[in-house]
């Protein structure tokens, strides 16, 4: 066993699991998403994407990407619960926001079927 | 590029998490605490308040309590969350300080910058494997000439002086060793417009080992290298290095030619100078019997070619058993005993050709001494002792680096001119006289310019147009002055070649064909005063006619009308 292996799957299945709650509920309803749920899913997209840099194999490149696409679209939906809470109608705020994170859900899913191929790939 | 954003980032993982984590916790704890707004309501940090105030604080610029005065536990939070974070975040920057002070990482860097600056070159290049005396005058004499050089040498002294040159384009140079392939390719050994590698350094194995490397990797580029012993010479011969320069064998024959065939010296030395340079006549060695001290490379090669004009030699050698030399008086020839033991009362020259500077100067002094009417042959190794030497002055210096980089101009700024020299050769002395006073009379007394033209659609197109409407094109003609047909311009051409049978010295009356090749040498100005014969068609119908082609449609039409 690997401890490097076990932390690097640990944050990698938690930000995807951190987004998954997050997303999960009526899409336009503020009250299913709670903010604390997104911020600790930026919180650990990012640390997961530090832990990728410097990886120098094709797996590591593209688990990379992918991350960064998660942090991106989590950190726009973040920006924008920032800048316009209080200037726009709740409901459709609450849409934006959480259909990116969706849009996160979906890389963050890739990374970790990435994850799941080359656990599968280990010959060891 | 890759592996050094690889590098940092490998580097900088630990503290970067490490700040996303103690950020994190100082945010998500200041949301938490309980605060009371200005009317006294109980109030809290959204997350994005939370952030903004723990970045200034963690950065220590510091706003003050914002946007209401915080409640004790706020501030106890605060308290907390500075150590928390401000630690983190100077490790960090500590940490990307000290990688950017790392010598492996900083290395990385030039190297890359290297090939980058390499990879971006538009113009053909040189590659220079050495930036020692001999190649530091090449580069200057190449820089000036407006040809493009890039440097790898292994010396960083060697390239701080290199840095602080003045050149006219910026010379990429790389502190490598040039024997490793991967260096050669960084130099752009494998890049398109790279027209030869030359490495002169004073090694004959690194020489060999970049020769060998090349003509592996880039089977068509001309490599010029430089070789003192003969086993290496034939080396790099076998496997097609292009030009061999021995600096000793070279003086030898230069040496040999002084002494019977002087215009044919003149003429060499005139070709192969740096243009713009003035030459001093030489003079003529003596015959009769010589003396020469040191019998090594250098002795030796100048004993051959002495003994090849029937001049007798006597040899001065301090250690006979290692140069192998069977008679020779023993004695370092600094002492009048040796000297006067060689019988220089009645020698007419004297060869000091040891590879240590002081000792020549010494010989040479102590030889005066004893027969003021000697002509000196000095050899002289190092460029650092040029004032030593002048205040001597000497009949001939010979200088190696000096000799090497002549050789390398010659074949590097026109790739006909070695040919044409090598048919020199077997001119008599009387030919090179007239053809010396034949090209003062033209281009003056400065060392001239030269340059080779090839007769092609692509680089010609005026000649290859006017040849294809069959009307004829002569030598003649690329003499004339483009601006007024009945002035000549100065430039002499000195060799043509046909399908591969060279004319010396063709009559200007010889018509042009396609495929022909061209040496001229002339001044500055003919040179550039020629494209506009070889690109304008129109130019190039004028000098041989005299006629004016109308440039627009109306008065073409017109002239065809009135004729």
């Amino acid at each position: 066993m690997n401890l490097e292996k076990v932390i690097f799957g640990f944050f990698i299945v938690l930000a995807m699991t951190l987004n998954f709650g997050f997303f999960l509920g009526d899409i336009d309803n503020p009250s299913h998403h709670h903010v604390y749920e997104l911020y600790a899913a930026i919180v650990v997209s990012l640390i997961a994407t530090v832990l990728k840099f410097g990886d120098r194999t094709h797996v590591g490149a593209i688990l990379l990407s992918t991350s960064l696409a998660a942090d991106l679209q989590l950190i726009t939906a973040a920006i924008l619960w920032a800048a316009l809470s209080g200037k726009m109608d709740e409901p459709s705020l609450i849409t934006y926001i959480v259909s990116l994170s969706g849009g996160a859900l979906m890389a963050n899913f890739v990374s970790v079927i990435l994850l799941i191929a080359e656990t599968i790939g280990q010959r060891r | 590029m890759n592996s050094i954003l690889f590098l940092i980032l490998r580097r900088l993982r630990r503290p970067l998490i490490l700040i996303i984590v103690c950020f994190s916790i100082a945010i998500f704890g200041l949301t938490l605490m309980p605060g009371l707004d200005n009317e006294g309501r109980p109030w809290h940090m959204s997350i994005f308040e939370a952030l903004y105030v723990i970045s200034y604080t963690a950065t220590t610029i510091g706003f003050g309590e914002i946007p209401y005065a915080y409640s004790q536990s706020q501030r106890l939070w605060l308290t907390i969350s500075i150590y928390l974070t401000v630690i983190p975040w100077f490790y960090a920057i500590g940490k990307i300080i000290t990688l950017l002070q790392d010598t492996a990482l900083r290395a990385a860097i030039t190297t890359e910058r290297f090939a980058r600056a390499v990879k971006a070159l538009q113009e053909p290049f040189y590659i220079l494997c050495s930036y020692g005396e001999s190649a530091s005058v090449l580069a200057r004499t190449l820089d000036e000439k407006g040809m493009r050089v890039v440097v790898i040498e292994s010396q960083q002294e060697r390239l701080n002086e290199l840095d602080l040159a003045e050149t006219y384009s910026v010379i990429p140079h790389l502190c490598a060793d040039a024997k490793l392939p991967e260096n050669l390719i960084r130099a752009g050994v494998h890049h398109p417009l790279c027209s030869g590698v030359v490495t002169l350094t004073d090694n004959d194995e690194v020489n060999l080992a970049v020769a060998v490397a090349v003509k592996l990797m880039n089977p068509t580029l001309p490599v010029l290298a430089r070789a003192e012993r003969d086993d290496i010479a034939a080396n790099m011969a076998s496997f097609g290095t292009d030009h061999i320069i021995n600096p000793y064998t070279l003086f030898g024959d230069q040496l040999a030619m002084r002494v019977h065939a002087i215009g044919t010296y003149i003429l060499h030395e005139w070709l192969t100078d740096v243009p713009g340079d003035t030459l001093l006549p030489p003079e003529t060695p003596p015959r009769g019997r010589w003396v020469v001290c040191g019998y090594g490379r250098f002795g030796k090669s100048v004993v051959e070619n002495l003994e090849r004009e029937n001049i007798t030699t006597t040899i001065v050698e301090a250690m006979p058993e290692l140069t192998g030399c069977d008679e020779c008086i023993v004695g370092s020839g600094t002492e009048s005993k040796t000297l006067l033991e060689a019988d220089i009362e009645n020698a007419v020259g004297i060869v000091a050709g040891t590879d240590n500077d002081i000792n020549n100067l010494s010989i040479v002094m102590t030889a005066y001494e004893l027969n003021p009417k000697l002509f000196v042959v000095i050899r002289k190794n190092r460029r650092h002792n040029d004032t030593l030497f002048r205040q001597f002055n000497a009949d001939i210096t010979m200088q190696p680096t000096e000799i090497i980089a002549h050789e390398c101009l010659a074949h590097m700024i026109a790739p006909l001119l070695a040919q044409f020299l090598t048919l020199v050769r077997n001119q008599s002395n009387s030919w090179a006289n007239q053809l010396i006073s034949e090209l003062v009379s033209v281009v003056g007394e400065t060392v001239p310019e030269r340059w080779a033209i090839t007769v092609s659609k692509d680089s010609t197109p005026a000649i290859a147009e006017l040849l294809g409407k069959s009307t004829p094109v002569s030598l003649h003609n690329l003499t004339q002055d483009p601006a007024n047909r009945s002035i000549r311009l100065n430039l002499v051409p000195l060799l043509l070649l046909r399908d591969g049978v060279p004319m010396l010295v063709p009559p200007v009356s010889t018509a042009l064909q396609m495929g022909d090749r061209v040496l001229f040498c002339g001044t500055p100005d003919a040179r550039s005063a020629l494209p506009t014969l070889l690109n304008n068609s129109k130019i190039l119908t004028y000098v041989i006619d005299g006629i004016e082609i109308p440039d627009s449609l109306v008065w073409r039409w017109l002239k065809q009308k009135l004729q």
